[in-house]
């Protein structure tokens, strides 16, 4: 009993940080519609200052923190008011979500930058010496974490709801247009609302710091579990907010208890994946029903058009020559191994293209499926010698069944929902991969994976496994190009704009949805199965949400909805920190930077810009000047 | 049934609507309607603003269910049909708004249209088998040509997303044509056309009644084109049909008069004989 009330002293301490942070995402997304991923990032700098002034500089306790805290929020202010807030009028409240993921994988970036991946711990605020309530003993910490909560709850509540400010900030999530026209500065309060939920998790960081141990990508942890917690309770509700919170820390510190810390993470999941499915709207619904759909339709799609026919075919057969006697060019073993890797994880991009660009279904949770392969494939080929080209194909059908379960989840969700569900999933696979030791090889991973052959020939080199992955890449992007350009890929890019039209067309919406979420999935699959034999290893962070996120970012980078485009990101992500082996600890920081800053400036991505050159130039060639629209509009009365 | 008095009355209608009853809220959106397309014929459905129009549109595509009553089409229930399935059938619509795709040329956008008549051999597409590549050049040409009718092949390239209003109104109405419906709604398909592309629409609809391929039923707010190209009139005033019949008879139609002027029935003569009709 005594054991069980300290159980829940400890999940309450953890939950009440969640629930600051969710407190975060349900401020962000009253007032933008939008949903701030950033939050756990900044979460960890305020502890990593308020550790180098408290610690380092010898600082006292009662400076360090708040201007630790300080400093933090100018860091919010600054990203904010270039990334968030133009973001939010240019992009889909959708893409705003991966941009706001690509600025947390920019402050994870940062931290590993400036103080390493060592974990940090700062000193308890009011000393070591725990509070004994007989058999119990609380950390003097917890009610520092418990006081923070509660002050930060009922201050967002009095401004929100009992200032006049509070009303213009409810009028933005309202109807911003309609706001703008009454006179509310609506950037500004966006700015604002983005410093407030920096704020908040400034002072959840360095109240935790003293009893937990944070390193640069807590951040993420912090960042997912607030999530949780904000869709548990209710997304638009604070009320919400601290009930998801509480919610997630018992139920995660119990199952860790009384179950197996193995499974923990699971286990919430689980219930997560329940509460999406039963009770979209969480456990305390808000007034604000409806909210995410106000800017549902995408504002705004790279347009590339096409290049004259012959322009594609030269460039395609130039490619193809280049890429058939690159490996005899390229001696050095690790380039090559960086280029086979980035044409095994093109596979998985290009399914991810067809669900995210084509379809324009977001998913976080791509390399859950590539897990799934890999260890498969990975498992039957060392326990019971199975080819690999058949452990490729279990893994596959694998992929796929899980993908047509999990599809009862998601065809129905949209939007952040969906981005939640499918990051959902592959947190889901990550902690099966941990804990499943016997199949997995848990943490430490799955070891003496053979190399892949066919028929008892062995592609161990980089170079065999250069022409095999060349020659399955080449075989998927032709089947996948003539299907993108058919009736198939443009029935997918009718439901990415406009759902009903495409519908009263007669398009079959969630049948299409379907496929190309398989796609994706059995793509990921036998992309992650290749991976595994290639490294001859699979570790859970091989295949792992981070994974997930980079995918995004490779995608994104390259240029959506062109298939091609993805392997240039890719390259370019895999490539860069291969050949600058010195500067690879700036990797994180540099590929989050680059998301944010394609969202921003380049919407069509490297690929899609080069496509758009070319397009131009050619056309031009063809007829002289084309009449424009503008030239139409101006030639009637 | 009035219906019956028009000149398509003997036909079996294409649509015919029974009933239809629709409340949000505690407000009755469309109150017992009633009416029926004749086979051919270009229908109107006017009424003032918030009259219910695009609300029927939405109960016939089962965009919103209705409370009671029912819809048919060439004799088949769609109560209870999904929105895609009924386009299937062949009814097509469009909405208030264009809503063309964006991230495609007109020409493909167009081509979209075409969804509902085309085999779907995924598995052929994906290998560019000749006989999906002989079905795509075929439906190709037949975009092409469909924008040919409309007047739009110089916009064939372009992004359609960032084509004018107008041009994207008369792109919308392009590929509901290109999905070779039975019956096609069109729903205020001149608003935002500046005159000329209105007078362009007017033909092609004209066009299109003349050859009698195609039953259309239109929501207008512009009554000289309702009276130029429609030969059947449903008039709804706050949700309840008002009068329906044959265009002249709807023009000389007192309750319509009051339902557009707004006011009461026996002032009607007075206010009419101010404003010099």
């Amino acid at each position: 009993m005594w054991q069980f009330i300290q159980i829940c002293v400890g999940g309450a301490i953890v939950g009440s940080i969640y629930a600051v942070i969710a407190l975060g995402f349900s401020l962000v997304f009253r007032v933008t519609g939008a949903i701030n991923l950033s939050q756990g990032g900044f979460a960890i700098v305020a502890a990593m200052i308020s550790h180098t002034l408290g610690v380092q500089f010898g600082w006292p306790l009662p400076a360090a923190i708040p201007s630790a805290v300080a400093l933090t929020v100018c860091l919010g202010l600054v990203l904010g008011k270039f990334t968030f807030v133009p973001a939010l009028q240019r992009l889909s409240n959708a893409n705003v979500l991966m941009l706001t993921a690509g600025l947390l994988t920019m402050i994870e970036g940062f931290v590993l930058v400036v103080w390493g991946s060592q974990p940090y711990a700062l000193p308890p605020f009011s000393g070591e010496a725990p509070l004994v309530l007989g058999p119990i003993r609380i950390a003097t910490q917890a009610f520092w974490v418990f006081g923070a909560t509660s002050l930060c709850f009922a201050g967002l509540w009095f401004l929100v709801i009992r200032t006049k400010l509070g009303r213009a900030l409810r009028a933005c999530a309202e109807n911003p247009d309609a706001a703008r026209l009454m006179g509310i500065d609506v950037s500004r309060m966006t700015l604002l609302s983005f410093g407030l939920a920096t704020l908040i998790a400034a002072i959840a960081g360095v109240t935790v710091a003293p009893v937990t141990t944070l390193q640069f990508d807590t951040g993420s942890l912090f960042t997912i579990s607030g999530f949780i917690a904000a869709v548990i309770g209710g997304i638009s509700s604070f009320p919400g907010a601290i009930v998801g919170g509480l919610f997630l820390g018992l139920a995660t510190h119990l199952a860790t208890a009384y179950v197996s810390s193995l499974f923990s993470t699971a286990i919430a999941l689980l219930v997560l994946l329940g509460v999406l499915v039963l009770r979209p709207n969480g456990f305390l619904q808000s007034p604000l029903k409806g909210r995410q759909d106000n800017k549902e339709p995408a504002r705004s799609h790279g347009f590339i058009g096409q290049p004259r026919a012959g322009v594609a075919q030269i460039s395609a057969c130039l490619a193809l020559v280049i890429a058939l006697i690159l490996p005899m060019v390229i001696s050095d073993n690790g380039i090559l191994s960086g280029i086979v890797i980035a044409g095994i994880l093109f596979l998985a991009l290009m399914g991810l293209d067809v669900l995210m660009g084509y379809a324009g279904q977001v998913s976080l949770g791509q390399a859950g499926f590539m897990a799934i392969g890999g260890y498969t494939a990975g498992y039957l080929s060392i326990n019971y010698d199975l080819p690999p080209v058949a452990g490729i194909f279990v893994g596959i059908v694998l992929s796929i069944l899980c993908a047509l379960v999990l599809s009862i989840v998601t065809l129905r969700l949209r939007g952040l929902y969906l981005a939640l569900a499918t990051l959902t999933f592959g947190l889901l696979i990550d902690s099966c991969a941990v804990g499943f030791i016997d199949l997995t090889g848990g943490p430490s991973g799955l070891v003496g994976i053979p190399s892949f052959s066919v028929a008892g020939y062995e592609f161990s080199s980089p170079q065999s496994m250069y022409y095999v992955v060349l020659g399955i890449d080449i075989v998927v992007l032709v089947a996948l190009f003539g299907a993108m350009r058919a009736g198939f890929g443009r029935a997918l890019k009718a439901i990415r704009t406009d759902q009903l039209a495409a519908a009263a067309l007669g398009v079959n919406v969630l049948r299409y949805k379907l496929v190309a979420f398989l796609i994706s999935a059995a793509l990921a699959s036998l992309s992650g199965s290749l991976y595994a034999f290639f490294f001859n290893f699979l570790s859970p962070e091989m295949v792992g949400t981070a994974r997930s996120l980079e995918f995004v970012a490779m995608l994104v980078i390259g240029g959506e909805g062109t298939l091609l485009g993805s392997l240039c990101g890719g390259l370019l992500l895999t490539m860069l920190p291969t050949i600058f082996q010195p500067l690879a600890i700036y990797k994180t920081f540099v590929s989050g930077a680059l998301l944010v800053g394609s969202f921003l400036y380049l919407p069509e991505g490297l690929f899609g810009a080069a496509m758009r050159l070319v397009v131009r130039f050619s056309k031009r060639k063809r007829h002289e000047p084309g009449p424009s629209g503008k030239a139409w509009a101006d030639l009637t009365p | 049934m009035s219906l019956q008095s028009i000149s398509h009355g003997e036909q079996v209608p294409v649509l015919s609507v029974r009933g239809l009853t629709k409340t949000f809220g505690g407000v009755t959106a469309i109150d017992d309607v009633s009416f029926d397309v004749p086979l051919g014929s270009v229908t109107a459905l006017i009424g003032p603003n918030g009259a219910g129009k695009t609300t029927i549109f939405n109960l016939i595509s089962n965009i919103f269910s209705c409370d009671r009553g029912e819809v048919f089409f060439q004799g088949r229930r769609l109560n209870g049909m999904k929105s895609v399935d009924i386009a299937t059938l062949g009814l097509i619509r469009t909405f208030q708004s264009a809503r063309v795709f964006a991230g495609m040329t007109a020409l493909e956008d167009v081509m979209v249209g075409s969804h509902r008549l085309t085999s779907h051999h995924g598995g052929s597409q994906v290998l560019w088998l000749p006989q999906a590549r002989r079905e795509e050049r075929r439906i190709r040409a037949r975009a092409r040509e469909m924008l040919e009718l409309v007047g739009l092949s110089r916009f064939e390239d372009m992004h359609a997303a960032e084509l004018p209003m107008g041009v994207q109104k008369l792109l919308e109405v392009t590929r509901a044509l290109m999905a070779h419906p039975t019956l096609l709604c069109l729903d205020e398909p001149a608003a935002g056309l500046n005159p000329r592309e209105s007078a362009e629409l007017n033909n092609l609809l004209l066009a299109i009644r003349d050859q009698n391929a195609i039953s259309i039923l239109l929501i207008e707010h512009d009554m000289s084109v309702v009276m130029e190209i429609s030969d059947h009139v449903v008039v709804l005033d706050y949700g309840v049909k008002i009068a329906d019949g044959a265009p002249r008879e709807i023009r000389d139609n007192p309750k319509v008069i009051a339902a557009y002027l707004g006011v009461a029935d026996q002032d009607v003569a007075k206010v009419e004989a101010e404003v010099g009709l």
